[in-house]
């Protein structure tokens, strides 16, 4: 049987385009709590696969190509970071 | 490389013209503020002649075309006002943050004339949804359009859905919204009194959406991948804050001029208040609040980030203006003031970056273009010959999705916030508002591409017709339209051409009701980004009537036996019609064509008829014709109806074409009291018929005794109400 890896999907808005919720996180909560160090937050979505191959390496290829077709991320607004 | 000009999308000419006008070579930040003025998308230039031909006139007509939005009085001291405006290419890319930032930049239309907005509407295109792209598409803009409009708090209370392959890719998505202001407290996007300053409210500008003007005047084709910085992401919180927060700036008085920040960011705000206003602004770039600090010149002022609009502002009153957007913690900044010399000076820390005439970026040269009538238009056709059994015809045309229910759609939109909504979707033709003084307004937005593309004359009169009609079938009467005219790539003839015919059309029709046009909008250059096929003309009209009196009347059949009335005359128009296109597959006959005076006097005996409590159900005949029609007033009681085809007033029809012409101009009306129906119908000499009574459990169509066509009522409401709703599980 395979090895089974796990596959972190972190998906957020493109660098340099508008986060209304991290820029919430940030103006609303973490800065008028008095973490007046904290500069900037970026929201995103979080997934935690569980796959089975052969190495690291077709892992990430396989989810990769998961989330290409079936749309978990839309290329034109968002970037993903896939780190096995 | 692209050289500067081509990468702010002008051509030879219009740079040659730039540079006569100013005497000199502009600089790279003055090339990128007049490309993105200059663009189709800001400048109609290609358009603006045209356009011309509407009429924009009435005597409610307090704003018309060439304002944010146009505004008509609606009596009691209020005006309401309209705008239209697509996201197209955005979504294409981004349907759930295309069509959110679709619904932001109507929003910020109907703010900048100083109105609130009380009520959204959409019209949407998409290919085949048996396709899983159109799917896709359709999927999140719908959640766009729903997450944004229920955020901000204003309701999505009508609209329009085709399909067709030609929007595989390029789908549209038209927003239209409503706004309520008093009549006094309108405001202008004119910058009159040199010394005024000049507030920079909202978000923070970003890279998103550089050069976005440049991109929506230009085709999808094979770039999609890479013109990533197009994209917006919507804010649709601080897009409330911004509504409430306006609301209070503007009751507390100071604020001269209003704009907000759409297509061309900036550059196109700045240039337009001031070549409105007879004057010039000088801008200090360091003042305005950048996302990303190593942001050029050129980026700030043609960044179209979302959420922001301009105000001008009276020196001596910044102070109240500033408390109470920091009460709703609105960011701002005073980035200039207005001046007398009628130039755009932007500076960058105090250094002149451009230095423009104003009147020379808002005024781009208007750009002659060819038509011709298109080829696809001269394939001979021919007419049917075999035609299926009608009852067969009816079962594919009501799970058609071109007809079948949209509830898929608008369950997904909240349409009662603001407890305006009277009238909500589904249940009649066009939504009813509430206004403040008890009246009522109703709104609906069609169109029609397939007429349009097989008759773009009678697309462009006929989308403005059924709109007329679906507002003349709540007891509104027409008061005001906005157009929006979506077509391919304007350079070619063949597409121009399309063009020319539809705006013809839809002047034809407005001047002969007579309904003043107040705005609109044109959207070019839409074409598949696979096969860079046009797609099917499109343009769109919405209507806003003003309805007196309480009688709310719907379009199902109540409970108990009514006679069945129509009014209107049924002609041989199955040209595009979906029975010839859907259930036939061919392009043969003549399409619809509305006639404005008899449609006239059809809309005062409908007002008439609900006004006196005469009618019971009310509903006009469009797609799918007659026997469509009839059938849905079925389905919301299981209330049936018998009727005989024979009796419609028509030109000599055989009985699939009675039941499924797609002809203008009629209603069918239910009533308790036929007799003095039939009178109110004679004396506006408008051509009717009694033609049978609801009752039993099937939609039955006869000729004399002979059974026509029968389909059970229970089965026909499972065809129509599932066929959305099953595509999209």
């Amino acid at each position: 049987m395979a090895p089974v890896f796990e596959v972190d999907v972190i998906v957020s808005n493109k660098e340099g385009a508008n986060d209304p919720e991290g820029q919430t996180i940030l103006r609303d909560l973490v800065s008028k709590s008095g973490f007046e160090k904290v500069k900037r937050i970026r929201s995103g979505k979080f997934l935690s696969v569980s796959v089975e191959a052969e190495d690291k390496q077709s892992a990430r290829r396989l989810v990769t190509k998961m989330c290409d077709e079936l749309r978990i991320y839309n290329p034109a607004a968002h970037s993903v970071r896939i780190e096995v | 490389m692209l050289t500067t000009v081509e990468k702010a999308g002008l051509t030879e000419d219009e740079a040659s013209s730039v540079r006569r006008a100013l005497g000199r070579e502009p600089n790279d930040t003055e090339w990128a503020i007049i490309g993105a003025e200059w663009s189709e998308h800001s400048s109609y230039k290609s358009s603006k002649a045209l356009l011309r031909r509407l009429p924009t006139t009435g005597k409610r007509v307090l704003l018309g075309p060439g304002y944010d939005a146009g505004a008509v009085d609606v009596g009691a001291g209020y005006a309401v006002t309209l705008h239209i405006e697509s996201h197209n290419h955005p979504s294409a890319v981004d349907p759930y943050g295309g069509a959110a930032t679709g619904i932001g930049g109507v929003l910020r239309d109907i703010l900048s004339v100083g109105s609130s907005p009380i009520a959204l509407l959409d019209v949407l295109r998409f290919g085949d949804p048996a396709s899983g792209h159109s799917r896709w598409l359709l999927r999140n803009v719908v959640r766009g359009i729903a997450g944004y409009g229920n955020c901000v708090g204003v309701p999505t209370v009508a609209g329009d859905i085709e399909f067709d392959e030609s929007f595989e890719t390029n789908c549209l998505v038209d927003v239209a919204c409503v706004g309520l202001v008093r009549k006094g407290e309108l405001i202008l996007s004119a910058a009159e009194r040199p010394g005024d300053l000049l507030v920079l409210v909202g978000g923070s500008t970003g890279r998103d959406g550089v050069g976005g003007a440049a991109f929506a005047s230009k085709n999808l084709s094979g770039r999609s991948g890479s013109e990533r910085s197009s994209v917006q992401v919507p804010d649709p919180f601080m897009k409330k804050l911004l509504i409430d927060a306006l609301a209070e700036v503007l009751a507390a008085g100071g604020v001269r001029a209003m704009k907000d920040l759409g297509g061309g960011g900036l550059s196109t705000a700045l240039s337009e208040v001031a070549s409105k206003g007879g004057t010039g602004v000088d801008v200090e770039l360091a003042r305005v609040p950048l996302r990303e600090q190593d942001m050029s010149a050129m980026e700030a002022m043609t960044s179209e980030s979302q959420e922001r609009m301009l105000l001008v502002v009276e020196p001596g009153a910044t102070e109240g203006v500033f408390d109470v957007l920091d009460k709703y913690e609105v960011p701002k900044a005073v980035i200039g003031r207005v001046t007398d010399d009628g130039k755009l000076t932007i500076r960058w820390n105090g250094r002149v970056e451009a230095s423009l005439p104003a009147n020379v970026v808002a005024e781009a040269p208007l750009v002659p273009r060819e038509a011709r009538r298109p080829a696809y238009l001269r394939r001979a056709r021919r007419a049917p010959v075999k035609h299926p059994d009608p009852s067969r015809a009816l079962r594919a045309l009501l799970s058609s999705p071109n007809i079948a229910s949209r509830r898929w759609v608008y369950e997904q939109y909240d349409h009662e916030v603001g407890v305006r909504t009277a009238v909500r979707p589904g249940e009649a033709d066009a939504s009813l508002l509430r206004l403040p003084d008890g009246a009522m307004l109703a709104v609906k937005a069609d169109g029609n591409s397939l007429h349009s593309y097989l008759d773009p004359r009678r697309g462009g009169s006929g989308c403005v017709a059924e709109a007329c009609r679906n507002v003349a079938a709540v007891g509104a009467e027409p008061i005001a339209v906005v157009d929006h005219l979506q077509f391919g790539d304007p350079s070619d003839p063949e597409v121009y051409w399309t063009f020319r015919e539809a705006v013809e059309g839809l002047a034809e029709y407005c001047r002969a009701l007579p309904v003043p046009v107040v705005g609109g909008k044109v959207s070019f250059y839409n074409e598949d980004a696979s096969t860079g096929r046009a797609i099917k003309p499109s343009p769109v009209a919405m209507v806003a009537g003003l309805k007196k009196g309480a009688r709310l009347v719907g379009l199902s059949f109540p409970e108990g036996s009514q006679a069945v009335f129509i009014a209107g005359r049924t002609k041989a128009e199955l040209g595009a019609s979906e029975y010839h296109v859907r259930v036939l597959k061919t392009w043969a006959g003549d399409v619809p064509s509305p006639d404005a005076a008899s449609d006239s006097s059809a809309f005062a005996a409908v007002r008439r008829l609900i006004g006196s409590g005469l009618a019971t159900a009310v509903h006009d005949c469009s797609k799918g014709g007659f026997a469509v029609a009839l059938a849905e007033m079925t389905f919301a009681h299981g209330v049936g109806a018998s009727v005989d085809l024979s009796k419609l007033p028509s030109d000599a029809l055989r009985p699939s074409d009675l039941l499924f012409s797609e002809s203008h101009g009629r209603f069918i009306l239910a009533t308790a009291e036929p007799t003095r129906t039939a009178d109110v119908l004679r004396a506006a000499k408008v051509p009717f018929a009694k033609l049978g009574r609801t009752g039993g459990s099937t939609i039955e169509f006869t000729e004399g005794a002979a059974r026509v066509a029968s389909v059970p009522v229970e089965e026909a409401a499972a065809l129509w109400g599932g066929a959305v709703e099953e595509t999209m599980a």
